[in-house]
């Protein structure tokens, strides 16, 4: 039987895990599904999902930040969240599950089809990892390294999500799943676009499950902003996209599907 | 008196609702053991050796040689072990059982259990087991079953006709996916073994546990627990846990709980067969059907199981609601080493209606006509023959059915005006099914001999005893509706109890659309003799029963009266459809069945959103393939199923068609709900494209391919 620690307060919970190297758990729908025959049993298993300064949703100029312990339902009720990024969210699983599973753990589970990553990406958002020596500040492309795989160090906890804000932004959201609700996704693209003025001033683009990690290029955005003709971005971004087959969907698939909607959005 | 197709307040709900209900995995008894089993982890090899690590205490291993009579699971032909002797046939197939005291423990020693195989080139694929000349799965061939009839002069026909149009279809498994997973208690006291589970057929477990026990019916026990679904795959599977469980509860004294998990369940549990079926249809010039040649292939598993019964039913549906004189209709059920296929509701009508509604819709593409019209101009009437020779005895109501469906759903409109602006493609399309009711031929009097009791008490109280199982269908309710009606008497004044063979008669199994048609009319006959003695204090009524004048059947030759009743349904379905990603939602679902009368209303509207919802998931989302012997979707994050976002209400009628034969004018209506969802998907899907489509399940994939013409 496995041991269940609570801390209190987030510095509780760092000196927990440099001691005793738990499982953490936040939202834990993900984890309780997992972790049969998964994990040892003797390993213990911290709970996060209240720790007062892991819930915070707060802006500061023109960045939002979100506490990793924030459920989506919490995030999709704040307020301070813009439509580009509550799109995305809502369309996460089911009521059920955004009751309880929570932004950090959907980043830290680091499954490529993870929802909540194309936007951050697309937006440069920035984590803040927390440890008992001090924290630091991590943009989200340099924190994932490939299925299951991140930056997070031993003793090491995702305490918030930096996102900057930015008025103008219109989204697209595709999520291609296997069916309306509770399906993870085959493939997603995720695109903004800031037309102040009457004119492109930005663009960002990615697309998720359809590579180790999501797939965004500042390069290929510049040259779409540059004007580069549409067949020749595709190509750029054919180059980029690398699915696999699995039980959910093919690569074929997955690939023609992508540059399809990208196609679609850049002709738009 | 309400009439009977008012809605009564379930007799299994106050249970379910208030989680009173005990399920297997609820069960616990002192002294209860766990049991976890062995599976091959290879498609097909000689056991060379078993190296199993000394037993810790209180802990036993049951294999083959603890099975004191046959070791053959006794359901068409004796091909399937219990457990593997010296070779295995497929992944998941049982090898041993260890059983303990604690659950992980049991789990952790099986998993410490080395198996030398000896591996043998496997057959992995229909296409491979069809093109196989020797080392074969079964016997001299690479089929279980292979069964062909003829009706009229098909060269003739041949020789007058003006044009064919051929169609190969291919369809995929399903997975019955019913809520709780397979699960069986045993229990060996005062030399008797008691099995209690999650089943549909308490009497094949019986005919299991004297086949593999070699004992008299007299110390064999069989009672069904609340049963979280079945859908065919508690058929004839369970019998293999129940045997597993009461070996284990023989050889070591106690109680034994066997419970499967998802995963497992999936890997080795009976699915729906795939198949190939060929269609070639012989026009004359003014686009008349003369005649079908047909060929059906279906992918059987490793063993036989009931794949000869459902071959039957796939070759005796697949001339579709049609009337055609000329027909060569010929089918084979094949050796794969894959999990064994099995029964699952609709028992081989869904592949074979898919096919021929898919192939009606080629027709009329090919040669410029409506294809609603096509299938009205060839239509069954009252007194035509079907393909085996049958008699329609009673009104065949297909043209009304399919004229409101059609109105229902605005059919025409949409049909012709097929795009939107919004770039999404939307189609309508429309499919015209049967369900033939009860065991095939004379099945019901040949196999079965079904019969029911009634029991009345003192205080007047009215027991049924019959060992159809409630699997959330509605049996219970039905069945004791029937017997309130017969005998005037309240609801509440019934009683039924999940079966349990020491009290209740062999009523037959709870599959094949037969419960209200067959059971039910048993228990109206029984009700009636009861009701004649009602002023009797304490007594027992009984009911055999009879095959019907007038019928025949010819087994052999497939010929005559396949079926005692038929169901007839008429489906519409609207999709609208993403060309960028072949992504699709359906908009609406429309149905008309004529199924007698309803014997609750509330029940049919459920067995109809169900079935539905089942037959919608098997056209489109429910896809399970196997890599290397192995099936790839082994979870329900991978095998999906629809939500109640995926499907919209349903809107659906019954038309008023009283059986002759079935209790009050009912007749069977659980899996024609299913039969006839995926070929209309299947319609409207070519409707919104503009091409045709071959194949099931209708996934975004497969759709990619056929827009970009592949």
């Amino acid at each position: 039987m496995a041991v269940a620690v609570y801390p209190r307060n987030l510095a509780e919970a760092l000196r927990i895990l440099e001691i005793q190297s738990p499982l953490v758990l936040a939202g834990g729908t993900d984890l309780m599904v997992k972790r049969a025959g998964t994990y040892p049993d003797e390993c213990p298993v911290m709970y996060i999902g209240n720790l007062p300064e892991l819930r915070q949703i707060s802006r500061q100029g023109e960045e939002l930040r979100v506490g990793a312990a924030c459920t989506f339902t919490e995030l999709l009720a704040s307020p301070l969240l813009p439509d580009y990024l509550r799109v995305p969210l809502a369309q996460i699983a089911s009521p059920a599950i955004r009751n309880a599973a929570t932004i950090g753990g959907n980043l830290c589970n680091a499954s490529p089809a993870a929802d909540a990553l194309p936007m951050l990406y697309a937006l440069d958002a920035h984590f803040i990892l927390v440890s008992a020596a001090g924290e630091c500040r991590m943009p989200v492309r340099d924190f994932f390294l490939g299925p299951g795989k991140t930056m997070l160090a031993a003793g090491q906890l995702l305490a918030e999500i930096r996102i900057p804000i930015r008025e103008g932004w219109r989204c697209i959201y595709r999520k291609v799943g296997m069916r309306r609700a509770n399906s993870l996704s085959k493939l997603s693209f995720y695109a903004l676009s800031d037309c102040a003025g009457g004119r492109l001033q930005d663009i960002r683009i990615a697309f998720g499950a359809v590579a180790p990690t999501v797939v965004r290029s500042r390069e290929a955005e510049m040259k779409i902003l540059s004007g580069l003709p549409v067949e020749e971005i595709i190509l750029m971004y054919n180059g980029l996209i690398k699915p696999i087959d699995d039980a959910r969907s093919s690569s074929r698939y997955r690939r023609e599907a992508c540059i399809r909607l990208l196609k679609q959005y850049l002709q738009s | 008196m309400k009439p009977i197709t008012e809605a009564a307040n379930r007799l299994d709900f106050e249970d379910k609702i208030t989680g009173a209900a005990r399920y297997c995995a609820d069960i616990r008894m002192e002294g209860m053991l766990f049991a976890k089993t062995l599976r091959a982890t290879v498609a097909r090899a000689w056991i060379r050796a078993i190296h199993i690590p000394p037993l810790p205490s209180g802990m036993a291993v049951i294999d083959w040689r603890d099975i004191p009579g046959k070791n053959a699971v006794p359901i068409v032909t004796d091909d399937q072990p219990f457990l593997a002797e010296n070779c295995v046939n497929y992944v998941g197939e049982p090898i041993l059982l260890a059983v303990g005291p604690d659950r992980a423990e049991t789990a952790s020693f099986i998993r410490q259990i080395v198996v030398e195989y000896e591996e043998r080139k496997p057959i992995l694929t229909l296409e491979e087991a069809m093109g196989r000349d020797g080392d074969f799965i079964s016997g001299n061939q690479p089929w279980f079953a292979s069964y062909g009839y003829d009706k009229g002069d098909l060269e003739g026909a041949m020789r007058r006709a003006a044009r064919c149009v051929a169609d190969t279809f291919t369809t995929g498994y399903q997975e019955q996916a019913y809520l709780e997973p397979q699960g069986m208690v045993a229990s060996f006291e005062d030399g008797v073994i008691t099995v209690r589970g999650s089943m549909q057929c308490p009497y094949y477990i019986v005919d299991a546990l004297k086949n593999a026990l070699g004992w008299e019916t007299d110390r064999i026990r069989v009672i069904q627990l609340p049963t979280g679904g079945g859908f065919g795959g508690k058929e004839e599977y369970p019998s293999i846990p129940a045997v597993h469980a009461a070996l284990a509860a023989i050889k070591t004294g106690k109680p034994v709980q066997l419970v499967f998990d998802r995963k497992e369940d999936i890997l080795c549990t009976t699915k729906r067969h795939p198949s190939q079926i060929t269609i070639k249809s012989y026009l004359d010039a003014e686009g008349n059907i003369l005649a079908r040649d047909i060929d059906v292939a279906a992918d059987g598993g490793a063993y036989a199981g009931l794949s000869s019964v459902v071959l039957q039913r796939m070759i005796y549906s697949i001339g579709g609601v049609y009337r055609v004189e000329n027909l060569r209709i010929h089918g084979r059920v094949y050796a794969t080493n894959k999990a064994v296929s099995g029964a699952f509701r609709g028992f081989g009508g869904p592949q074979a209606f898919f096919a021929m509604e898919t192939h009606m819709e080629h027709i009329a593409r090919q040669t410029g006509m409506d294809s609603v019209q096509l299938r009205q101009r060839h239509f069954l009437r009252q007194e035509d023959s079907t393909s085996t020779g049958g008699h329609l005895r009673s009104p065949v109501p297909l043209h009304e059915m399919t004229d409101l469906a059609l109105r229902l759903s605005d059919y025409y409109r949409k049909r012709e005006q097929p795009n939107t602006d919004s770039g999404k493609l939307r189609g309508i399309g429309c499919s015209v099914f049967f369900h033939g009711c009860g065991f095939t031929g004379s099945g019901e009097q040949d196999l079965i001999r079904p019969r029911v009791r009634l029991r009345k008490d003192v205080d007047g109280i009215v027991h049924v005893l019959a060992s159809s199982a409630e699997i959330g269908q509605g049996a219970m309710t039905t069945l004791s509706k029937i017997v309130a009606r017969t005998l005037s008497i309240p609801l509440s004044q019934v009683r039924y109890e999940y079966p349990d063979t020491k009290v209740c008669p062999d009523s037959g199994p709870t599959v094949a659309s037969r419960s209200v048609l067959v059971v039910g009319k048993l228990l109206l006959q029984a009700g009636l003799e009861m009701k004649k003695r009602w002023s009797e204090k304490a007594f027992e009524t009984e009911a055999r029963f009879t095959y019907p004048k007038g019928f025949s059947w010819d087994k052999e030759n497939h010929q005559g009266d396949a079926y005692l009743e038929y169901s007839w349904g008429a489906n519409v379905v609207e999709v609208e459809l993403d060309p960028v990603t072949c992504d699709y939602k359906i908009k609406g679902v429309w149905a008309v069945y004529d199924a007698g009368t309803p014997i609750d209303k509330k029940i049919v509207a459920g067995q109809v959103e169900g079935g539905m919802a089942q037959g919608l998931g098997y056209g489109g989302m429910e896809n399970l393939e196997y890599a290397d012997g192995k099936p790839v979707q082994v979870s329900f994050t991978d095998y999906i199923l629809p939500t109640s976002l995926d499907l919209p209400p349903v809107t659906f009628r019954l038309v008023d068609n009283e059986s002759v034969l079935g209790p009050y004018g009912a007749r069977g209506l659980g899996e024609l709900t299913l039969v006839g969802a995926a070929p209309a998907l299947a319609a409207a899907i070519e409707n919104a494209t503009g091409r045709p489509v071959n194949r099931l399940p209708l996934t975004p994939e497969y759709l990619l391919e056929v827009m970009n013409g592949g």
